[in-house]
């Protein structure tokens, strides 16, 4: 191996390495601020404190953290399954039943990706109002069930299904709806998982919708908490830290777990 | 008779057709472009709060007026115009040396570029707000190293604001970016590059001229949907400069004067609803410039 | 259309008949924003009312400042009531804003509230046409919170600092900054709370009581602009974004004084181990006959929803506490630091108590007496927007520019956002 080599190498290996540190430096910081009193943490401490048991109990006298839990994970799941399978069908029905007036109507669908949620929030709000969803966690979930961009990725992936699977099974006699349930889906889970882990990972977080459909402390979600915990008249640094990294672990987990089938579905979307 | 299946067959792959999209296409009809032609009667509306009355192009012409909205449309225009090819590049140089087999712990580097955009934004925009805060921890690191002499102020002057905001986004999507030119790398034959190397072409110029070509449509596609994310950019201003995109404006972005004038400010959702168009008619316009150069050079 | 007229008003009816049977008789809704301050008082509040009424329930819904006066504008702006609580905190800049752009949606009390009672400023500022919609709650009577040690580290005896001028403060601030190495105050430069302080204490607002804009023709502003930036050019300044970072300086004690109102006495006196260290006195003035020296930052009241089910019984619980309770008026106090605008609150003996965190100063008799003398002002209905318009420009004053054009320049950009 020569020299050049070498040195390319240890030049590649520093540009990653710096990216990974500066990507991971800001959970580290949240780790050890959590330790901290709120004073060290806008002081900069980037030292390990004493204040971590401190720090847990204020955020549990706070916050009613199980039931704030279970409502993020509530909405976190309905919107999951009910994103995953509506738009799975579209996905599908998009491509594999092309004609020129739903190939137009796709193209509607993408058109409505650009825009902003800002424009969307007042007419939204009073469509919920007047079905009397307000503060339901339904309504949260209601207005990304047909998501254009989860649609989109069906169609994109659903062109690497091999079309002889549909053709056999046809000729065995299977229904439409049959064939989607019983040799699409299974055929294309790892699209199915990394589906999953953006929808959930989008609808934890989400905040801006929840924040103006939920009106009372029953029904906050998690992030609600965490902003309310940050703007309060004296907010503690520590107490909102507990909250983030509570906020954080779940996605956090489930990127850990489903990983390989995460960049395994992104692989299908784009060969 | 065959005629008469054809037209049975053709009816049935119709009726399949609408059944698979229906849901969707209703849900989206009901929940998307109901809103949106809602905001268009709106944007033709002018008055406080539900005192509206009709106003013809009377919020087209304050727009033309409006110092504010020229901010925000400038401060939007220039984090489009610097981020998105910054964040770019470094996702592609990032994901072709994680292309390296070469390279030990691959899977490691991978899974910590990636790790940010797992966070929430209002985790992630506490989190930068406490890291770069006066005295914070980024400030005090600089000071240590003696890259500054005086602390920056990140969030208090209107440059480092800015520069914030870019820094920002950059590290919430440089990784998710980054995943999709892997995964397409990783679809490229090894044997153009093997020919490639074999025939003398340097790295640089295996990257510029073979990587990047074979990945334009990755590109397209993340190119679009970061213009549409950057042209949209909220949640990340809201939360580091506490909904106000100060200092003095210059973090204001459109979809955050869109929600200060529906929520903080005398409510003018008429107005709102013009400045959302305009959000509209650039996020169209560039994505299809985007398209037509991707589609003139191949 | 999307679903038809029928359908929604189907839902409509069905959404109202579940919600006049869920919320039960008696429970009254309040929305407010920090729940050790509002949030508690109102809990004590509630469980004054309930203790006399046993039927009702008082519960109390607490979510950041910005969210309530969101979902208070999504919710009028959208037209339904369904989603409104019964009582909603509003911050008094932001009343106006409401009640002229949301008419009907608050109730009037006029009829059932004795508001001259009040602070008269706090109910100027609820007034629409003669007619006053809300209960006035806390008040923000501005005061100098001041380090002690570090002034005297200065050279400052507690005596220099009563009644000085803007000038002198800045003075005053130089001598901190070379002897203590502290900063003398910090300032947010995305709020113009400073700015507010120091035009309420000349008596003037951004607009004039006719809601006109007043901004080139505007000496109050001019002077305040012209303050701020010889504060910040002196290098007395310690400059940080938003509130938390505001707040955590007077905790990290970074700065020798706190300008702001009387609110903020409870942040200052979590700060144990600072005990004994603070000292309160005037804001400074503009002139130096011991003249202007009482203003106001912040302060909110209480509304209640017109179109709530429990409307009487709200008026009532408010006009029972929150009109006449002088006793618990002294409760909040002593325990959270607020000082209401009943006027006959300020006889309770709270008020007369000596604070031994200020050293034995008897600090809400202090800021009582400046209540008084609070200047009234109109804040419109644009605070909001035209404070953006003036902190846009403070670079401009920074850099020196001159403060006729930046006041033009201020003028031009709030003329675009209040129409």
């Amino acid at each position: 191996m020569n020299l050049s080599r070498l040195a390319g190498d240890a030049v590649q290996y520093l540009f990653v390495g710096i990216a990974a540190f500066l990507s991971v430096f800001p959970f580290a910081w949240m780790v050890i601020s959590s330790t901290n009193t709120s004073i060290d943490i806008l002081g900069g401490k980037a030292t390990f404190g004493q204040a971590f048991a401190a720090n847990v109990g204020n955020f549990f006298a706070q916050v009613d953290a199980p039931l704030v839990f279970w409502n993020s994970a509530k909405v976190a799941v309905m919107a999951t399954v009910l994103t995953i399978a509506i738009s799975s069908l579209a996905g599908y029905g998009f491509e594999m039943f092309r004609s020129k007036t739903r190939d137009r109507v796709y193209s509607m669908v993408l058109l409505t990706l650009m825009v902003p949620f800002a424009a969307l929030m007042i007419p939204l709000f009073m469509m919920m109002a007047k079905s009397g969803l307000i503060d339901t966690h339904i309504a949260i979930v209601l207005p990304g069930i047909a998501s254009a961009f989860i649609i989109f990725y069906f169609r994109q992936s659903t062109k690497a299904f091999p079309v002889e699977l549909r053709d056999a099974a046809k000729v065995d006699g299977l229904k439409e709806w049959q064939i989607f349930l019983y040799i699409y889906v299974p055929v294309m889970r790892s699209t199915y998982a990394a589906a999953i882990i953006i929808v959930f990972m989008a609808s934890w977080n989400n905040y801006l919708w929840p924040l103006i459909v939920l009106q009372s402390n029953e029904t906050k979600t998690i992030t609600l908490v965490v902003s309310s915990l940050a703007s309060a008249y004296n907010p503690d640094f520590g107490v909102v830290m507990i909250g983030t990294i509570l906020a954080t672990l779940p996605t956090l987990f489930i990127f850990f777990v489903m990983q390989r089938q995460f960049v395994q579905g992104m692989l299908g979307s784009v060969k | 008779m065959t005629i008469a299946r054809a037209n049975g067959l053709k009816r049935s792959y119709d009726l399949n057709g609408w059944l698979f999209i229906g849901p969707s296409v209703a849900l989206i009809a009901i929940y998307l472009v109901y809103p949106i032609f809602r905001s268009l009667y709106l944007s033709f509306y002018a008055g406080k709060g539900m005192m509206m009355k009709f106003a013809g192009f009377g919020n087209v012409v304050r727009l033309w007026h409006d110092p504010v909205f020229l901010s925000a449309l400038t401060n939007t225009v220039v984090f489009f115009v610097v981020q998105v090819p910054i964040m770019i590049t470094l996702a592609l140089m990032l994901a072709s040396v994680l292309n390296n087999d070469r390279l030990k712990f691959i899977g490691l580097f991978r899974t910590a570029i990636f790790l940010p955009c797992v966070t929430s934004l209002v985790a992630y925009s506490v989190l930068f707000k406490s890291m770069f805060s006066a005295d914070g921890v980024v400030n005090a690191s600089l000071l240590a190293v003696g890259l500054i002499g005086t602390p920056i102020g990140w969030l208090t002057e209107p440059f480092w604001a800015k520069v914030l905001v870019i820094l920002s986004i950059t590290w919430r999507w440089t990784g998710y970016n980054m995943i999709f030119y892997l995964a397409a790398m990783q679809n490229i034959d090894r044997s153009v590059y093997e020919a490639a190397r074999i025939d003398g072409v340097p790295a640089w110029a295996r990257f510029a001229r073979l990587t990047v070509p074979m990945l334009k449509p990755v590109i397209l596609f993340t190119t679009i949907t970061s213009t549409i994310g950057t042209l949209q950019l909220f949640d990340e201003v809201y939360n580091l400069t506490e909904g106000k995109g100060g200092p003095s404006d210059s973090t204001l972005t459109l979809s955050l004067y869109i929600y200060n004038l529906t929520f903080r400010y005398m409510p003018s959702f008429g107005y709102a609803a013009t400045v959302s168009y305009v959000i509209v008619i650039m996020v169209a316009l560039l994505s299809f410039l985007q398209f037509y150069a991707a589609r003139d050079r191949s | 259309m999307i679903y038809s007229r029928k359908g929604a008003y189907c839902a409509l009816i069905g959404a109202s008949l579940l919600l006049s049977t869920s919320a039960m008789a008696g429970e009254i809704t309040v929305w407010c924003w920090d729940p050790n301050f509002n949030g508690a008082i109102m809990q004590e509040a509630g469980a004054r009312y309930a203790a006399r009424h046993p039927e009702t329930t008082i519960k109390v819904v607490d979510f950041a400042k910005g969210d309530v006066e969101q979902k208070l504008q999504t919710a009028l702006a959208s037209g339904t009531t369904q989603a409104l609580p019964d009582i909603v905190l509003i911050e008094d800049y932001g009343a106006q804003k409401y009640l002229q752009s949301f008419p009907g949606a608050f109730a009037a009390l006029s009829d059932k509230v004795d508001h001259a009672a009040f602070a008269p400023y706090k109910v100027k500022l609820m007034t629409v046409d003669g007619t006053v919609y809300g209960m006035p709650f806390d008040t923000g009577v501005a005061g100098m919170f001041y380090r002690k040690d570090y002034l005297e580290a200065a050279g400052f005896k507690p005596s220099d600092m009563e009644n000085i001028t803007w000038d002198r403060y800045v003075e005053i601030g130089k001598a901190v900054v070379e002897k203590t190495g502290k900063k003398m105050v910090a300032i947010d430069p995305n709020g113009a709370d400073l700015i507010r302080i120091m035009m309420q204490s000349q008596g003037k607002w951004y607009v004039d009581d006719q809601d006109n804009l007043t901004i080139t023709d505007n000496p109050a502003l001019r002077a305040s602009l012209e303050v701020e930036g010889k504060l910040i050019n002196a290098g007395v300044v310690k400059t940080l974004s938003g509130w938390t970072e505001w707040a955590g300086s007077i905790g990290s004690g970074d700065v020798a004084t706190v300008m702001s109102g009387v609110w903020i006495t409870g942040t200052i006196k979590a700060q144990a181990d600072q005990f004994g260290k603070w000292g309160v006195a005037p804001i400074p003035s503009f002139s130096a006959d011991g003249k202007g020296h009482a203003s106001n930052l912040g302060g909110s009241s209480w509304y209640v929803l017109d179109a709530s089910a429990e409307k009487d019984e709200a008026i009532d619980f408010l006009n029972e506490i929150y009109g006449k309770d002088v006793d618990f008026y002294q409760k909040i106090l002593t325990e959270r630091g607020a000082v209401g605008s009943l006027l006959a609150a300020r006889t309770g003996d709270a008020y007369s108590t000596a604070d031994d965190f200020f050293g034995g100063e008897k600090v809400w008799q202090r800021f009582a007496t400046w209540l008084a003398e609070v200047p009234p002002v109109n804040y419109g209905a644009f605070t909001t927007e035209i404070d953006t318009a003036v902190m846009a420009h403070l670079p401009d004053v920074l850099k020196g520019e001159p403060l006729d054009d930046v006041l033009k320049s201020i003028e031009a950009q709030a003329q675009g956002q209040i129409q």
